[in-house]
């Protein structure tokens, strides 16, 4: 086989001729061919379009570069007698690199980069790194404004692992419950219960659109015909009234094993459902419209009166898609990600205010109505905040 | 007019899904990069275990039990590295070689596995390596808690099996990883694993365009099994140097191949 021309090795063939020069098991043949491609390179010039990098010993030549977002091919001599592994980092994660590059062989590498400052790695991992500026390009801007769609995969998938984990939470919290029932333990119960509450507080943005299994999980007494008698009293509150008002077991048994059937069709039903990116905010701003203008003026916990820890786990839920929104949304408009950053901030300080300083926060019957509006107007600017990350992604 | 136009509809779609727009990532990636971090998480919640026991066992001074946990603690780590590059910095302190340093063995920044790999079987002493010890479970730590935090780029998961099978035949598939213990087999069936994973959570999304692509991908996948299962030993592998020339050039062969071949899955993904 004859020595690939160092000049015209793209990705595959470099891979290609250090495999080979590996697989041969003849660390010999690395540095004599080495030195015949060394002495056949300086014969031509560096092709036109290609941003040369030169590694030495101890540092890039050069350390500082410039280019334009988008496709660069750089080409990467190595100058120092070790072979090197060159890479591009944002922050610490490697953008593009190429692996294994022999002494006096060059190597290319093309990088689609986004405006931004990079590292550029330079041989030893003591050796100071070299700078690499991407300036913003007619292309780069239009793509800040409406990133592609494939922008949207990694914050998509990032929410139905964060579903995902919570329906986890949920199943467990629910079966912590059951056996807590089982054993007759109303405190294990009750700090069981609560436990629950907070997963699935953190899904509800989601599970809501559920209206059967909503229905089972979570209705309320004051929906029903017969109120806290009605057949249909089921669930969570089922739960909650006998635990608190009650602060008995009785009967609650049978309630807690159908509640972990459901919450695990609830598991199964947040796997199936697919998302489109403008659902992220969409979600989200309609539990944050739904919870201002009911359970939080009305109350939801009635007989465990914890309204407040429950509210700060739906916050929590509220602001998880959202947040994986962020890097994009300050990307394309600083000003709409800072207003939802402090429209979150917003509302748990009014939730941290209602709780008080004490051990135990104040129960919501302690809340007078001024306050649960006033805690609302921070749920509804929480709603509008986020309203306005769609049009500035380019998503309506 | 109106079945007409149905069927100009229906053509239009198919086109749109079959060719002329093939390259355009699609949002059926969605669940494989979800499934693929709760994978990378599951994975680390194990390291983390197994590396808590190693790093007893090292700083207890028990030589050989440290030696029996360590490639089984990696196994975990392997089969994360498809997603290396996202956490570089914690890469290097875990996982970086000698040779990465000026001094190389004798540098005193030498950290991580391969510094405890070198003091268990060239020196047979845990002598001063507990802090180094300490470092590593701190450091696996840290990883677990930064993964649960991030956003897995797609480009970088997919591209990322690719990227691992290129490091094994380029530089791996020579012993030089595990060249203190000889335990690269280990290593290997964690590479194999986490980067065919990946090929598995993408799977349904090519399966019809790109059935011979998978095949050859497959096939590669065999071969690597099939090799490495005639070094098996117990739960574990026996030391790289028992490996024939022959079986050696098996492999080589097959992780070059496939290192070529899924350098091109990103693009078929449409995530170039």
């Amino acid at each position: 086989m004859s020595p690939p021309d160092p000049q015209r090795v793209g990705v595959p063939s470099s891979r290609l001729m250090t495999v080979a020069l590996l697989g041969a098991g003849v660390l010999a043949l690395a540095g004599g061919g080495a030195f015949y491609l060394a002495s056949q390179k300086a014969l031509r010039p560096v092709e036109a379009g290609l941003i040369p990098v030169r590694v030495g010993d101890k540092s890039c030549e050069p350390m500082d570069l410039t280019v334009p977002a988008g496709r660069t091919v750089f080409e990467i001599e190595n100058a120092s007698n070790r072979p090197i592994e060159w890479e591009i980092l944002d922050g610490v994660m490697v953008v593009e690199e190429r692996e294994n590059i022999a002494p006096g062989f060059r190597s290319q590498l093309a990088a689609r980069l986004k405006p931004g400052v990079y590292d550029i790695t330079c041989g030893l991992l003591s050796n100071p790194r070299g700078k690499l500026t991407v300036t913003a390009s007619a292309h780069s801007e239009a793509e800040r404004a409406k990133p592609p769609l494939k922008a949207f995969i990694g914050p998509l998938s990032e929410y139905k692992v964060y579903l995902t984990l919570q329906a986890g939470q949920l199943i467990q919290g629910a079966k912590a419950l059951s056996s807590a029932i089982e054993s007759g333990d109303i405190q294990a119960a009750r700090s069981a219960y609560a436990k629950a509450r907070t997963a699935y507080r953190h899904v509800e943005a989601v599970s809501g659109r559920f209206a059967d299994l909503e229905n089972a999980i979570d209705p309320v007494a004051a929906y029903l015909a017969l109120r806290e008698e009605d057949p249909a009293f089921t669930g969570f509150h089922r739960i909650e009234l006998g635990l608190w008002r009650n602060s008995s077991v009785a009967d609650l048994s049978p309630v807690a094993e159908k509640l972990i059937v459901d919450v695990e069709a609830l598991r199964d039903r947040l796997k199936t459902v697919r998302f489109e990116p403008a659902d992220l905010t969409g979600y989200a701003s309609r539990e944050a419209r739904r919870l201002a203008e009911g359970a939080v003026v009305s109350g939801d916990s009635l007989y465990a009166g914890d309204d407040i820890a429950e509210f700060a786990a739906a916050v929590d839920g509220l602001e998880k898609p959202v947040s994986l929104l962020l890097p994009l949304a300050s990307e394309a408009s600083p000003d709409v990600a800072k207003a939802v950053t402090d429209a979150f901030a917003a509302a748990r300080a009014e939730l941290g205010k209602l709780a008080g300083s004490g051990a135990v926060p104040v129960a919501y019957t302690e809340v007078s109505p001024e306050a649960r509006k006033g805690l609302a107007s921070t749920f509804v600017a929480i709603a509008d905040a986020i309203d306005r990350i769609n049009p500035a992604l380019g998503l309506e | 007019m109106r079945m007409s136009g149905l069927v100009g509809a229906s053509a239009l779609a198919f086109i749109l899904s079959s060719g002329a727009f093939a390259q355009e990532a699609s949002l059926d990636l969605v669940e494989p990069i979800a499934e693929y971090k709760i994978y990378v998480s599951e994975k680390l919640a194990k390291l983390v275990e197994d590396t808590t026991a190693f790093t007893d066992a090292v700083k207890a001074g028990e030589v050989d039990k440290a030696k029996e946990l360590f490639a089984p603690t990696r196994l975990s780590y392997e089969a994360i590295e498809p997603i290396a590059e996202l956490f570089s910095d914690l890469d290097a302190s875990i996982d970086s070689r000698a040779d990465d340093y000026e001094k190389a063995e004798a540098d005193p920044e030498f950290p991580g596995f391969h510094r405890i790999e070198y003091g268990l079987w060239e020196k047979n002493s845990t002598e001063g390596l507990a802090p180094v010890a300490d470092k590593l479970l701190a450091d696996v730590k840290e990883l677990e808690g930064r993964i649960a935090s991030l956003t897995f780029p797609p480009e970088k998961v997919v591209g990322g099996a690719a990227v691992l099978m290129e490091e094994v035949a380029a530089t791996k598939i020579s012993g030089e990883e595990d060249r203190y213990s000889h335990t690269d087999l280990w290593d290997f069936r964690g590479n194999f694993d986490g980067a065919r994973k990946i090929v598995d959570l993408v799977r349904p999304l090519i399966a019809d365009k790109e059935a011979d692509f998978l095949k050859t991908v497959d096939a590669n996948f065999e071969t690597v099994d099939t090799t490495l299962a005639k070094y098996k030993d117990g739960d574990g592998y026996v030391t790289y140097d028992k490996l024939t020339d022959d079986d050696r050039k098996v492999l080589a062969a097959a992780v070059n191949t496939l290192a070529e071949d899924l350098s091109t899955l990103r693009g078929k993904l449409g995530l170039d």
